[in-house]
């Protein structure tokens, strides 16, 4: 089956076509922050370079996060809108099981890392497991400190990966146990996406596109208080 | 903390206010407006914009909620009046906006205050009597980083503050 995959939940936006034979078009840009602007192009771009109608795809495979609001709102809108056009189903994987991906080889705990602006990061655990990794803690939302703290308790060997981790390397506990990979890892990757979406499509792990929604780690909610507002008379 | 006191007389002074600011307003810092409707808040983003380069027209973002402007400093524009959880706010990628080198000006952003960062400039537009468009600008630096530069700022105003 051949599935169009798109990932747009860093500061990089990107696609790859791909099918049992693996990667067949994959492009990607990280300048600028341009996910509305250079989405649709690659899209046209990688199926061309393919020779891939989109008429031809079983599936839409999309990074849901959690990541940048603005990146994935793009992503995500552009897989729905595709699927629904297409009658096809969605694959929806989350950004940190793609950054941690490329990772696998090594035996080492595998932490990935997302920046999630303001001082803040998007985190889990990984483990090697074949073909593959697995992982083994919920995505959390918290501070470089709060995962120096989980680096420093887990008393083993970690290589992270991921523009979180690059960003507060400073900020994270210095040890020899701890490595960031500062090349090649910083993003989730299109290409990984098809990997992983093929995978799940032999699986037929799919959902509708209605019930694709973006993982959003979320700080408490509160109401903001509209006195003004509501009391005017228009 | 100190309150600078700005009066403006019409829209073209309150642009004014806007474009003295533009000198002291640096990518990352987050200027609230708060204030009634009407009371100037868009008008002021106006003149700032201008000022910092931007060539297209500052339009009020109550209904696209965000707009960026690029200009020698890259401006991004909100108004969340129609917000109504803070949660809705992240929603629109605000985070990402003050983290971003960017000047960031937000209507009603007094409303939001636990989402924002500690350091930023609030300016209060109010209704004064007198003329149909005389408006009193309550300008209050918030956070070390404002603070500090409390006396550029009272230069900057310094020809809309009468001796009281």
């Amino acid at each position: 089956m051949l599935l169009l995959a798109i990932e747009s939940s860093t500061g990089q936006v990107g696609c790859a076509v791909g099918g049992h034979e693996g990667v067949l078009a994959s492009a990607h840009t990280s300048r600028g922050r341009r996910h509305a602007e250079c989405l649709a192009p690659q899209i046209e771009f990688v199926c061309r370079q393919a020779q891939v109608e989109l008429t031809d795809l079983g599936a839409v495979a999309v990074d849901v996060g959690p990541g940048l609001f603005t990146g994935l709102r793009v992503g995500i809108a552009t897989a729905k809108a595709l699927a629904q056009a297409l009658a096809i189903p969605v694959i929806a994987i989350p950004s940190l099981d793609l950054l941690a991906f490329p990772a696998r080889f090594s035996h080492r705990l595998i932490a990935a890392v997302i920046d999630a602006r303001r001082g803040e990061i998007f985190y889990a655990f990984y483990r090697h497991v074949p073909g593959g990794v697995q992982r083994v803690s919920e995505p959390t939302l918290g501070s470089p400190d709060d995962l120096g703290s989980e680096l420093l308790a887990a008393r083993e060997e970690v290589l992270l990966v991921g523009d979180g981790a690059l960003r507060y390397q400073g900020a994270l506990p210095e040890s020899s146990r701890i490595e960031v990979v500062e090349q090649g890892l910083a993003n989730p990757s299109a290409r990984t996406l098809a990997l992983l979406a093929h995978a799940r499509a032999l699986r037929e792990e799919w959902v509708q596109p209605w019930d694709v929604n973006p993982m959003y780690l979320r700080k408490p909610d509160a109401a903001i208080g509209w006195a003004t507002r509501d009391g005017a008379a228009g | 903390m100190p309150v600078i006191t700005a009066r403006t007389t019409g829209p073209d002074e309150t642009r004014a206010l806007g474009a003295a600011l533009a000198d002291l307003v640096r990518p990352g810092d987050v200027v609230v407006l708060a204030g009634d409707l009407g009371a100037g808040k868009t008008t002021f983003t106006q003149g700032l914009g201008a000022a910092l380069g931007v060539a297209e027209r500052i339009t009020s973002p109550t209904f696209t909620i965000a707009q960026e402007h690029r200009g020698r400093v890259r401006l991004h524009h909100l108004d969340v009046y129609r917000l109504e959880n803070l949660r809705e706010a992240t929603d629109v990628g605000l985070d990402e906006m003050l983290d971003d080198e960017a000047v960031v000006v937000i209507e009603w952003g007094d409303r939001i205050l636990p989402v924002l960062p500690t350091d930023l400039l609030e300016m209060r537009f109010r209704f004064v009597d007198g003329g149909d468009d005389d408006r009193a600008v309550d300008v209050r630096p918030v956070g070390f980083h404002w603070i500090a530069r409390s006396a550029a700022l009272e230069r900057a105003l310094a020809r809309w503050c009468e001796a009281a």
